[in-house]
Formats: C-alpha cells, sequence, structure tokens
C-alpha cells in the first residue's frame, strides 16, 4: 500500500517490520485481492460486432444522425438547472471527480524547498443520475454499504465523451435519459441528499479548493507476475560466495513442526499490482480552471494516463471547515471569468522573481 | 553514431530550402574545427504549408540551443497537455531570470540564494561537464578545483533559488560528457572563481575547443577505453585492454534506427514544440537586449 505518512512503510522498509504486526500482514495476505472480471449487473459496454461494410453515404448519414441528437448542448448555468438551495454542514458529502493522471511535475515551495507534484486532469465530467438514499439502500451494493448506518445517496458521473458507435445499445442505453453523448468512465460517488445534483450537471476543476486536501483513488501500476523479492520486500540470497541457485529465491515457507503444512497467505511469487488503492490526505496546491487541471502535492495511484477518482478527504483533521463550492462549483453568471491559474500561498509561482533567503 | 542522427534529423528538415539543409548538416558534426563550422542563421525560416498559409517555424538549431524543451522521449510517460503546461511554466521562469545557451565544456558561473553564506549569495564557478533532464528538472553539472580539491555541483535550471547564470566562456568540446575530466589532471578542471566574461569574436558561431586532455594513471572511475572519447590523448593502455573493449562493444548500435528513433523526439514535434516556444524566446531576448542597451547609454 503506497503510504502518505512521512516513514516510508512499503514492505522493502525497515520501518515496516518494525509498525506492523506480522501475523496481521499474513491475514492481510490472505485478503482477495482483486477481481479480473466486471461485475454480473454490468451492461456489455464495447461494440462486439466486427466491421460492417458500410457504404460511405450510409456513414455520413450515421454521424449526421448523431449529430443532431446530441447537439444542442450548451454549457449549462447554475441556474438553468433545477438546484435546490441547500446549506452546507460539515457531515456533507460532496460529490467527487473523475480525473486522468497525466504526469508528475516539480514545483518550488516559498523557502526553496522542491516539492513533486501530480498533475490530474479534471475530464468533461457530467453527472449521470442521482439515486435517492431510499432506493440505493435496496440495491445490492447499497445494502451491504449501509447495514447498520443511515443510508446515503448514490450520483453516477461519467468522463470522456465518446462517438456512439463504439458502445453497445444497452450502454447507450444508460445516457438516453440525459441526452448526452455516452461517457467511456463511469464512477459512483456516495453524497448526502444536501449535495445532489441533477442529472446533466458538469463538474470542473473549480469544484474543489486551493489548499484543500484530497483522496485520490486509483488502481495501481500493474508489475505482472513478480518474484518474492520485488512483491514482498524478501531479502533474498548473497550475490556471490558460493551460493547455488539462491539469489532471489523465498526461502523456508514453514517450519516443520505446528501445523506442519504451509499457512495460508504464505507470501509467495504471485500477480502484483493491479490494485485498488487510496492515497489519503493530498494537498490540493495549484488549480488551472482554463484546461481543468489540478495539481496535487505527492504521488497518486496508477501510472500515468491512468483514471483515477479524486474526493475530499475523510481524514478528520484535514477536513473543510468552510464550505467548499456546494453542492458543485458554477462559472459566475455575470460573464467575469474566474482567475485562470490559482496557486496555493506556500509556492513560489513562477513568474514572480527568484526566492532569497 | 552520432554523425548518423544528426544526418538522419537534419535529412527530415528537407521541407526547408537547401541553404539551410546544408547549414544544418555543416553546422552540428562534432568533430569539426571552428573555422568549418558554417554560418548560423539565428532569423525565423518562414515556410508554406499545404494551405498556402505562412507558417512560422522556429530554427533548426534550437534543438541544440534548448534542448530542456524537448520532453523525455519514453513514451510510457508521455501526455502532450502535460508537457505544453510545463513549457508554459518554464518560459515564465525565463521572463524572469536569463538562462543562457550554454553547452558541455562551456564555463559558467551560477549564483544561488544560500541562507548560509555570509552575504546570503554562493557564487560558483565551473566548467559544465554534463547536462541532462527535461522540462522543469533539467539539469546541469559544474566543475571546478578549489584549493586542490574537485569540487562538483549539480544545478536545477529552474530552480528558483538560482539568482544569476552567467557563461564566461561559450565554447563547446568534442565530446558530449565530459565525466573523464574527473580522472584527468588537475589543471583541465581549474578556472580562477574570479573569472570575467569573455567577450565573443564571432556571435553566429561556437566554437569548438579541439582540446586533448591528459589522465592520470590508472586506475580510474570508468573505463574510458571503452567509450570512444574523443577530447583525451591517447590511454597508452596495455593491448588486452583494448581487446576486452573491442569484445564487449556493441558497433551495430550505431545501424539499429529503431533505437535512435526510441531516444529522440520525431523531427515533425520537434518543430512543433519549437515553433510554440520561439516567439515568447524571441521577444524576452529583444526585452533583455534593450533593457542592457538602456543601461549601456545609462552609464554613458
Amino acid at each position: 500500500m503506497v503510504s502518505s505518512l512521512a516513514v516510508d512503510i512499503t514492505p522493502s522498509s525497515k520501518a515496516f517490520k518494525l509498525f506492523f504486526n506480522h501475523e496481521q500482514i499474513r491475514t492481510m495476505s490472505r485478503v482477495k485481492r482483486r477481481t479480473t472480471h466486471p461485475p454480473y449487473w454490468h451492461v456489455l459496454k464495447n461494440n462486439q460486432r466486427d466491421d460492417e461494410k458500410i457504404s460511405s453515404d450510409n456513414l455520413r448519414f450515421v454521424r449526421e444522425v448523431i449529430q443532431d441528437k446530441y447537439k444542442n448542448k450548451s454549457p449549462i448555468k447554475g441556474s438553468d438547472l433545477g438546484i435546490e438551495k441547500t446549506e452546507w454542514d460539515p457531515k456533507t458529502k460532496r460529490s467527487g471527480v473523475i480525473a486522468r493522471n497525466i504526469g508528475m511535475q516539480h514545483m518550488w515551495e516559498k523557502d526553496g524547498k522542491k516539492i513533486i507534484c501530480t498533475v490530474l486532469q479534471v475530464l468533461d465530467n457530467h453527472v449521470i443520475r442521482y439515486v435517492p438514499p431510499e432506493e440505493y439502500a435496496n440495491s445490492v451494493i447499497g445494502a451491504k454499504m449501509f447495514k447498520n448506518r443511515k443510508p446515503l445517496g448514490c450520483l453516477v458521473v461519467g468522463a470522456e465523451a465518446t462517438n456512439p458507435d463504439r458502445f453497445t445499445r444497452q450502454y447507450c442505453s444508460l445516457f438516453n435519459e440525459v441526452g448526452l453523448l455516452p461517457k467511456k468512465r463511469l464512477a459512483r460517488f456516495i453524497v448526502t441528499p444536501n449535495a445532489a445534483l441533477p442529472p446533466c450537471t458538469p463538474l470542473t476543476a473549480g469544484h474543489f479548493v486551493i489548499g484543500q486536501a484530497v483522496d485520490v483513488y486509483g488502481k495501481t501500476i500493474d508489475y505482472g507476475f513478480q518474484g518474492v523479492v520485488k512483491r514482498w520486500g524478501f531479502k533474498g540470497g548473497p550475490a556471490s560466495h558460493g551460493a547455488t541457485k539462491f539469489h532471489r529465491r523465498g526461502g523456508t515457507i514453514g517450519t516443520g513442526r505446528d501445523k506442519a503444512r504451509v499457512w495460508p497467505g504464505q507470501k509467495m511469487p504471485g500477480h502484483m499490482g493491479s490494485e485498488r488503492r487510496f492515497n489519503r490526505g493530498l494537498k490540493i496546491v495549484r488549480i488551472n480552471m482554463k484546461y481543468n487541471i489540478v495539481y496535487v502535492k505527492g504521488t497518486v495511484p496508477g501510472p500515468t494516463n491512468s483514471i483515477v477518482q479524486i474526493f475530499d478527504t475523510i481524514l478528520p483533521r484535514r477536513k473543510f471547515t468552510e464550505a467548499p463550492p456546494h453542492p458543485t462549483y458554477f462559472p459566475p453568471e455575470d460573464g467575469t471569468l474566474p482567475q485562470e491559474d490559482i496557486w496555493d500561498s506556500s509556492l513560489h509561482v513562477f513568474g514572480s522573481p527568484s526566492i532569497s533567503v | 553514431m552520432k554523425n548518423h542522427l544528426q544526418i538522419g534529423l537534419a535529412l527530415s528538415f528537407f521541407k526547408r530550402n537547401a541553404v539551410s539543409l546544408t547549414e544544418t548538416l555543416v553546422t552540428h558534426q562534432p568533430i569539426e574545427t571552428s573555422d568549418e563550422a558554417g554560418e548560423r542563421s539565428v532569423s525565423t525560416q518562414k515556410t508554406g504549408d499545404e494551405s498556402g498559409n505562412t507558417v512560422i517555424v522556429a530554427p533548426p538549431e534550437f534543438r541544440f540551443m534548448y534542448p530542456e524543451f524537448l520532453p523525455d522521449p519514453a513514451p510510457g510517460t508521455r501526455n502532450r497537455l502535460r508537457e505544453k503546461l510545463e513549457r508554459m511554466d518554464m518560459l515564465q521562469r525565463r521572463s524572469v531570470i536569463e538562462i543562457p545557451e550554454f553547452y558541455t565544456g562551456s564555463i559558467m558561473a551560477v549564483t544561488v540564494a544560500d541562507a548560509n553564506s555570509p552575504n546570503k549569495f554562493a557564487r560558483f564557478v565551473g566548467i559544465c561537464i554534463q547536462r541532462g533532464g527535461s522540462g522543469l528538472r533539467a539539469w546541469f553539472i559544474l566543475r571546478n578545483v578549489v584549493d586542490k580539491q574537485g569540487v562538483e555541483i549539480l544545478y536545477e535550471m529552474y530552480c528558483p533559488l538560482i539568482q544569476k547564470i552567467e557563461v564566461l566562456r561559450l565554447e563547446r568540446r568534442l565530446d558530449e560528457s565530459l565525466l573523464y575530466l574527473r580522472d584527468a589532471l588537475p589543471e583541465y578542471s581549474t578556472f580562477p572563481l574570479n573569472m570575467e566574461q569573455e567577450r565573443r569574436l564571432n556571435n553566429s558561431v561556437v566554437p569548438i575547443n579541439p582540446i586533448k586532455v591528459k589522465l592520470r594513471p590508472r586506475p580510474w572511475l570508468e573505463r574510458w577505453e571503452r567509450q570512444n572519447l574523443q577530447g583525451v590523448e591517447d590511454l597508452n593502455l596495455p593491448q588486452r585492454f583494448y581487446d576486452k573493449a573491442e569484445k564487449v562493444a556493441k558497433p551495430w548500435e550505431k545501424y539499429d534506427l529503431m533505437l535512435h528513433y526510441r531516444k529522440t523526439i520525431p523531427a515533425e514535434e520537434q518543430e512543433k514544440i519549437f515553433a510554440e516556444v520561439h516567439s515568447q524566446l524571441q521577444q524576452q531576448e529583444l526585452k533583455r537586449k534593450l533593457r542592457r542597451r538602456r543601461g549601456f547609454d545609462n552609464e554613458q
């Protein structure tokens, strides 16, 4: 698990051995870590049919039909949507946002210290549907989540509008009510009812506030089938001094006495990576409103150009104390453009004079 | 290997007129002396594209003058939008401080804000032995010998603590990396700390210093005989070293087109990138020239 603590507690570090109970780790290595198939209620998404021999006239007609169907989509202002004016309170859970991790960039703080920031591009998010709490609590996942808790609502948000040709009819039907181009990625965000948003609401980088802490969910880098040294941080064997064929192997896998078998959860080579992980409490240091970019201090799970989800943090000491854009951000109606590039106060802005200590 | 690569890229500039093509070929062969190195044109060249509109294109020298604007070619980590944003930040920083053109082998002075110095600024003079990195991560290493102790400092070009970068002597050497100066006699790395900026005799040509450096006797930090160094004197090693060097050499690499393609940004993309930054860089240079001229006039 990638940690955002100051002490490095990845499996290969010494601190890992100090802080963790090894019994617990053995149990944790038994946890079913990933499923590679989608859930049974997912509709088939990508178009399976092979290239039909369609004439160029018909192709042009199909494109015209698509354009006509989806054309009248002007940017939605806050007043157009039927959003009830709701108050923000500290227990509100706002929607999250789907973004793409487009890489990392160095920035410098005002005292000259260098920090590494991850650049996240907030894609063209639109709310597809809101499921109220009572209805969501009746669904399979909702029932599990809110077993002994007060149920919350669920916002289905989509990102990356694509040509409907690529998807099956069942998948496109998910977007028929809203009248939006089908989205490549969908995500569900759990929200309190006062942060509900009507369908077709756009979510942009302005949804976040400079200096706030966010949690980023992503699937970690897929390393494939890896050996025990890389996967679990084993030390392996000596490189020389006569070691015969024992350089990166696991060594012993059990005692002989208690239980007289290999315990479940014994660490061995296997598939590493491609797991759901959350990096919590990452600070937003810069927002670019023109390109919908959020710069986040620290690292984010997953490789470059992968999709992540950004939420307001759940860490109790870094939550909001003042109201953020609630339920989401809308550009001002009088046409005044927002500030294009917003920097955190601790950061050195590149156009400003050099730092002198 | 280098020749092959550069000729390949130069040929891809076929869109330009023949005059500039020969300029490209002639200027950037590393073995030539400064007499044979041709004139460099600093002006923009306008070419027409298919639609007939004039397209402003940056001169081909830009990929040597500003190599850090080119992104890291590794395909998995590339993203055009992020590279563009990084370039915008680099231009912002360049509008505040002048980062001059320099090459490996140039003698430079860097002034850095330092809390531990008596007057809060630390100035170091040295020869640039290596430069690398792309974007805001671009760095260079300066080497000097101070009180008989070799000192190397790595500077990040876009770090805001840097107050001033001066190029005291702009020249190139026969190699792209001068790490062998660590094993050379100290006089080749010694430069006076109070060195003054030398005036360039010919502004359009970057001279190539054909000096051959003498190395100290072995042991060395690296196996220099395996690296095809042009800027060192004959190493005078026993024949077995050269035999082993031949055995481990990879002479086929200079014919490996895909290897070179993967290590560089394609010429069409380079043109696009430099066309984007070219006008801003020119504007910044003009502003600086005016400021310098105004300062000179004021002094007079």
